[in-house]
Parts: C-alpha cells; sequence; structure tokens
C-alpha cells in the first residue's frame, strides 16, 4: 500500500470511528438497551375505601389473578418510606404493607421481609416507629431491613442513562427471589409523579450514595429511575393509591382519597395506569415515555385489567405550575 | 432501672438553686444508670466487631463500613483490646491511596464524606499512621459542587427552588455534589481536632472551617435546627432532624453565641426526652453534653439518658454498629468525656 493510501484508509477509519461514536450519541439510549417488554402486562385495580384489616383478603384474592408461583419464594416488600410528619400521609401505609405481607404468606412464600433505605433521614428506626411501620412489623412478626445499611454488592448496570456502568445494591434485595415495589401514589416536584419505579431510589444505599442519595439527582432523576429499574430485579407492583398525595408531593402536598390500590406484574404498566387514574398523561412523564419504550409497557392496548376498569371521569391531581402539562382535561383518561 | 424524672414537687414550684441541686441529683442518677448500661453497650459492640470479622473471614470478603468502624474505633480508644486492634487494622486497610476513604472496604477506590469520620478517629487514637494527614488534606480540598462558579451561578438564577446560599459551601457526601449538613459537620470537627492537635501545618483550615460554619449558619431551619441540606423548598420550610441538628451543633460549639445556634440548641432541647430512637437519641446527647451544664440542658440531658436507657433496653441487640457505638460514646460524653466537643 502507497503513503497516500495508507494515509487515505487512517483517515476513513478515523471519520468512521468518530461517526460511530457521533451516532452513539444522538440516538435515543433506549436503542441501546435489550428490549424486555412483554407482549402483555397485567394490572389489577382494586378500590379501597379504607386501610382495613380485608386488605389482606382483597389483595390475596387480587395476587391471585395473575397466577404467580410463589412456593417458598423469598418476597421482599418495599414501601415508600420517606419520613414522618404529622398529619401528612406521605408513606405507603402500613397496614397495607402488613397486608401485602399476609397475602404473600398466604400464597404460599418462603417468608416476607420488609426493606427500605430512606433518602434523607438517615434515622431509620425513628421513621419507623413514628410512621407506624415498627408496631405494624413487630406484630405480624415481620423483619424489617435498612436497605441504607446492607451488605452492598456491585452491579453493573443494564441500561446507560446516568453514564453510571455499576451501582452497588443491598444484598438482601439481590437475594430475594420476588420484590415487590409499594409505592405510595403521589406528585413529585421533581420527577411530576412518584410511583412504582421512583420508589426504587430507595434500594440505593445511602451508606454509598448519601442522604440523599445526590449522586443520583446530579445524574438525573428520570435517567437514574430507568437504570435503576432497569439495573434491579422488580417482579411485582402493590401501589397505594388508597389516600394518595396530589400538589407539591412527595412530602409537603396534600391528601387526594382516590380509593385504589394498584397490583401488576409490569411496572411499567402499573405506573402508567397510576398515572392515569391521576388524570396525568404518563407518556408526558419523561422517564415513564422512555421506559415505555423498552422496560415494559404504557400502551393501553398491551395492557389487561385483570379486575375494575379505568374510571369513565377522573379530576386529574392538582400538580406545581411547572408540571401542568401532565394534567388531562378532566373528560378523558 | 432508675427511672429519673420521679421527682416529687413540681418544677414551677421550686427555686432556683434548688432547682439545680435536684437537677444534679437526677443526673449523678443517670450517670449512675448510665454507667452500667455502658458497659452492656460497649459489650454488644465488642461482641459486633468479632461476629463482624467472623462473618466476613468465612466469605473471604471484609467489607467494613468506614463510618461505623470509625465510630467504634472512637468508643473503643481507651480500652485497646484485640477487638480495637482489628477496627484500627481494618479501618486503616480500606483507606484509598490518596490517603481518603471510601464508604467501606472493597468500594470505588473514590474518597467520600467517611474521610471525615476516619480522619476524626483515628485521629484520636495513638496508633494513628504517621501519614493521615494526607486524609486531612483531601478534606481540605473537597468541597461541595456549589464551590464552583457555574453551579454556583445556576444556583443563583435559573435553578432557585430551593432556598439557599450557594456562595456558602461544605463538604457533600460523595465528590461531584452539592454540600450538604451532615458531611459538612463531620468535616468541620475533623479538621478543627486536626488543627488543634496540630497534626499537620496546614494555613487553609481556618478558610475552610469558616465557609463551613457560614454554610450551616446558611442552611438553619427557620427558628432553628436542621433538616438534611437545606431549610425550603418549592417555598415550604423544612423541619429539622434531631441527628443533623445535633451533629451540626457539634461543630458549631464555638459559635454557640450565634442566635440561630442558640435557637437549634433548644429545639433539640424540647425534642430530645421524647424521642424513642437510640440513634438519634444519642448524638442529640452528644450535643447537649457538648454545650455544658445549664439548667435547661441538665434537665434534657437527663430525660434524654433515661430514654437512651430505656430505648436500649428494647433494642440493643438488634441496633446496627454505628449506632451501638454513638450510643455509648454518648453514654461516655454524659459522664464527662465527649471525643466529638471541639
Amino acid at each position: 500500500m502507497s503513503e497516500v493510501d495508507r494515509r487515505r484508509a487512517l483517515v476513513g477509519a478515523a471519520g468512521l470511528a468518530l461517526g460511530g461514536i457521533a451516532t452513539t450519541q444522538l440516538l435515543p439510549e433506549e436503542m441501546w438497551v435489550r428490549d424486555r417488554r412483554p407482549p402483555q402486562s397485567r394490572v389489577a385495580i382494586l378500590s379501597a375505601l379504607a386501610y382495613s384489616e380485608d386488605l389482606a383478603d382483597s389483595l390475596t384474592r387480587a395476587i391471585r389473578l395473575f397466577d404467580l408461583d410463589l412456593h417458598n419464594k423469598s418476597v421482599l416488600l418495599k414501601p415508600n418510606l420517606v419520613e414522618y410528619i404529622a398529619g401528612v400521609d406521605v408513606n405507603t401505609n402500613p397496614i397495607l404493607v402488613g397486608a401485602a405481607a399476609e397475602a404473600f404468606i398466604r400464597l404460599g412464600a418462603g417468608g416476607v421481609v420488609v426493606g427500605e433505605g430512606p433518602g434523607h433521614q438517615r434515622d431509620t428506626y425513628l421513621v419507623l416507629i413514628e410512621s407506624g411501620f415498627d408496631e405494624q412489623l413487630r406484630s405480624q412478626h415481620i423483619r424489617f431491613v435498612d436497605l441504607n445499611r446492607d451488605e452492598l454488592v456491585r452491579v453493573p448496570t443494564e441500561a446507560n442513562f446516568t453514564g453510571l456502568d455499576h451501582l452497588w445494591l443491598p444484598r438482601t434485595l439481590l437475594a430475594s427471589d420476588f420484590v415487590v415495589s409499594m409505592p405510595k401514589v403521589k406528585t413529585h416536584h421533581w420527577a411530576g409523579v412518584t410511583l412504582s419505579m421512583k420508589n426504587m431510589f430507595g434500594v440505593v444505599p445511602g451508606s454509598k450514595y448519601g442522604w440523599p442519595k445526590n449522586l443520583l439527582h446530579w445524574k438525573g432523576i428520570h435517567r437514574s429511575i430507568l437504570d435503576i429499574c432497569a439495573t434491579v430485579p422488580l417482579h411485582f407492583v402493590i401501589a397505594d393509591g388508597i389516600v394518595a398525595m396530589e400538589g407539591n408531593g412527595p412530602l409537603h402536598g396534600t391528601h387526594r382519597h382516590l380509593g385504589k390500590v394498584v397490583l401488576s406484574d409490569d411496572p411499567v404498566a402499573a405506573d402508567f395506569t397510576c398515572a392515569r387514574l391521576m388524570g396525568l398523561h404518563p407518556e408526558r412523564v419523561w422517564h415513564l415515555d422512555h421506559a415505555a419504550r423498552f422496560l415494559g409497557n404504557g400502551s393501553a392496548d398491551r395492557i389487561a385489567l385483570l379486575a375494575e376498569g379505568l374510571p369513565e371521569r377522573v379530576v386529574p391531581f392538582n400538580v406545581l405550575p411547572q408540571f401542568a402539562y401532565l394534567r388531562m382535561p378532566v373528560a378523558s383518561r | 432501672m432508675v427511672h429519673v424524672t420521679a421527682v416529687g414537687p413540681t418544677r414551677e414550684s421550686l427555686t432556683k438553686p434548688v432547682r439545680a441541686i435536684l437537677l444534679m441529683r437526677v443526673v449523678e442518677l443517670a450517670m449512675a444508670s448510665g454507667r452500667l448500661v455502658a458497659e452492656r453497650v460497649f459489650g454488644v459492640l465488642r461482641a459486633r466487631l468479632n461476629e463482624d470479622q467472623a462473618v466476613y473471614a468465612r466469605r473471604q470478603l471484609h467489607q467494613i463500613s468506614v463510618e461505623s468502624y470509625s465510630l467504634a474505633l472512637l468508643a473503643l480508644r481507651n480500652d485497646r483490646g484485640s477487638e480495637y486492634i482489628h477496627a484500627l487494622h481494618a479501618l486503616i486497610a480500606a483507606r484509598n491511596s490518596d490517603g481518603s476513604w471510601p464508604a467501606f472496604s472493597g468500594d470505588d477506590p473514590q474518597g467520600c464524606w467517611a474521610t471525615a469520620m476516619a480522619v476524626l478517629a483515628l485521629g484520636a487514637v495513638r496508633d494513628r499512621p504517621a501519614d493521615l494527614g494526607l486524609g486531612i488534606r483531601w478534606l481540605v480540598d473537597e468541597r461541595g459542587r456549589e464551590a464552583n462558579w457555574f453551579w454556583r451561578w445556576k444556583f443563583q438564577t435559573v435553578d432557585n427552588n430551593v432556598k439557599f446560599d450557594p456562595a456558602k459551601y461544605g463538604w457533600s457526601w460523595i465528590p461531584g455534589t452539592t454540600s450538604w449538613v451532615i458531611p459538612t459537620a463531620f468535616s468541620l470537627i475533623a479538621l478543627q481536632k486536626a488543627k488543634d492537635g496540630g497534626l499537620i501545618p496546614e494555613p487553609r483550615f481556618s478558610e475552610r472551617i469558616s465557609m463551613g460554619v457560614r454554610m450551616l449558619l446558611d442552611r438553619m431551619c427557620p427558628g432553628g435546627g436542621w433538616n438534611a441540606g437545606n431549610s425550603a423548598a418549592f417555598g415550604v420550610a423544612y423541619t429539622p432532624y434531631i441527628d443533623a441538628t445535633a451533629i451540626a451543633l457539634l461543630s458549631l460549639r464555638r459559635h454557640g453565641h450565634e442566635p440561630g445556634v442558640r435557637a437549634s440548641l433548644s429545639w433539640l432541647a424540647t425534642q430530645l426526652p421524647d424521642c424513642p430512637s437510640p440513634y438519634s437519641l444519642a448524638w442529640g446527647l452528644l450535643a447537649i453534653a457538648a454545650y455544658g451544664r445549664k439548667n435547661q440542658t441538665i434537665d434534657t440531658a437527663a430525660r434524654a439518658t433515661e430514654a437512651l436507657i430505656t430505648a436500649l433496653g428494647n433494642c440493643a441487640a438488634t441496633l446496627d454498629m454505628s449506632t451501638i457505638a454513638t450510643c455509648a460514646l454518648a453514654l461516655e460524653a454524659i459522664d464527662g468525656e465527649n471525643v466529638f466537643r471541639v
């Protein structure tokens, strides 16, 4: 090969490499991750007027609709346990979590633990006591694991929205056979909504990432949600929408009695359904829109509603002004 | 158990001198009771260190939490038994090549807030490594992201939903993120102690400490106390946390004349005795003990000591190592020796 040809070949190769890099940067990230959307996702919407003893029976019946193999499986329930604010329903209700634990045991689970790593409050035990979780879990002999202080395992991320090539995750989470996200249905002043996917922020350990897990905010909340949910095993959702929160959530909003519990075998389908129940456009929430392109189903025709249907008329949740674009017109859903 | 609040006459009916004498007696009773509990807590801590060592040795892993081991080392600094030696060696072995500490052994080799804890612990023991100065200098160099002009400008102009003055910065949990209350407070205590102890000659000590103090005062909640990092967001004032308030107060002890510090101490004094959690009670007691013995704090100290003793009675065996060690240090502080006092 002559000197001129060699130079052309080198320039050509460099051009191809630069072109490749530019292409990977310009194309949407979800093009580079495995499409794991099931052909059909299942969601069950239950009406529940209050947090009561009956919930264990209702949940048992509803979970049966999914025909899950829970025999001898270790189940981790991950509620949204943020902090205690007197008079404000900030956290997933402990009665619902207790009912879910009871239901999974009835359905053959080998054991149930509850795990959470609160984002701001380092004194997890204080939050447990003040929120009523300690009493509830003790009465049912359910173990609680502080995911902020668990032993950690390095796990490569399975998506690349944040640029983080790995996350340190709690061993209890990774060792569980069946992980259930149990969010409180709320608006969120940074993310628009906080549902089953945003709830998984709580599995990222404070002992590594701090209180709050500020690195995830700097990497982008929506992007972090996608990387976490693509990486963390998440098998089921039971969302607490009995008393939800609207306005300046997730801490300082106002109560909204939605009277619903949403169950699903697909967190994306669960969150799309919850958003629709909130009267918000799910596809306008950045992380939900992107999650529906590779992680799970958002489209109504790929979500089978096993129990109740969506209500005909929904009064949209109040949101902060910067999220006004999320609200549906009153008549649609 | 001694119930130290069982004082006959009502508080209002007592004259000041009588009340002071009674309070001192109450504190003595609490201290006596506290010493008994402290022995048990130290026993649990030693057992936990032994258990930890055995578990991880069997798995051929040794994932130690730098925060927990730093607190354990501080608690056992006068003991110097085999558990102390284990904690000391494990802590030194976890150190990064640049002298900083990761959050736990085996973590990514990047320094983080735990460096302040390790520097504080190793600075307090006789067996400290000769090159501890590397860690101290890492702390001096480290700062919250808002210290950069670009992010400061962003927070001052377009990203201002959260109320804080980004010109005042402290320390972050991990590099590349903003300043938060607890890492800043621990860094201030570590640097103040390194400065006072003459551990290394470092001309930037005063400047960094001064900026950190200003950051903490800026992030204080309205009416006193500290939340995790900011005082308000989206127009809503945050409520303080006991642990963040206590740790911030420990770092600001030399600024007790500041109205905000006094208000925060008052807030803590009103909240602490009713707290049911050993972790918050222990940090609260450490702060109250550091601010000396005025009537209000003596009363709080006595009631909070009783609350801590009761709480430990319920759950000492199930607590994590950092909480056990903090409880041991708090009970020691009530008895007069406070490792966090600056």
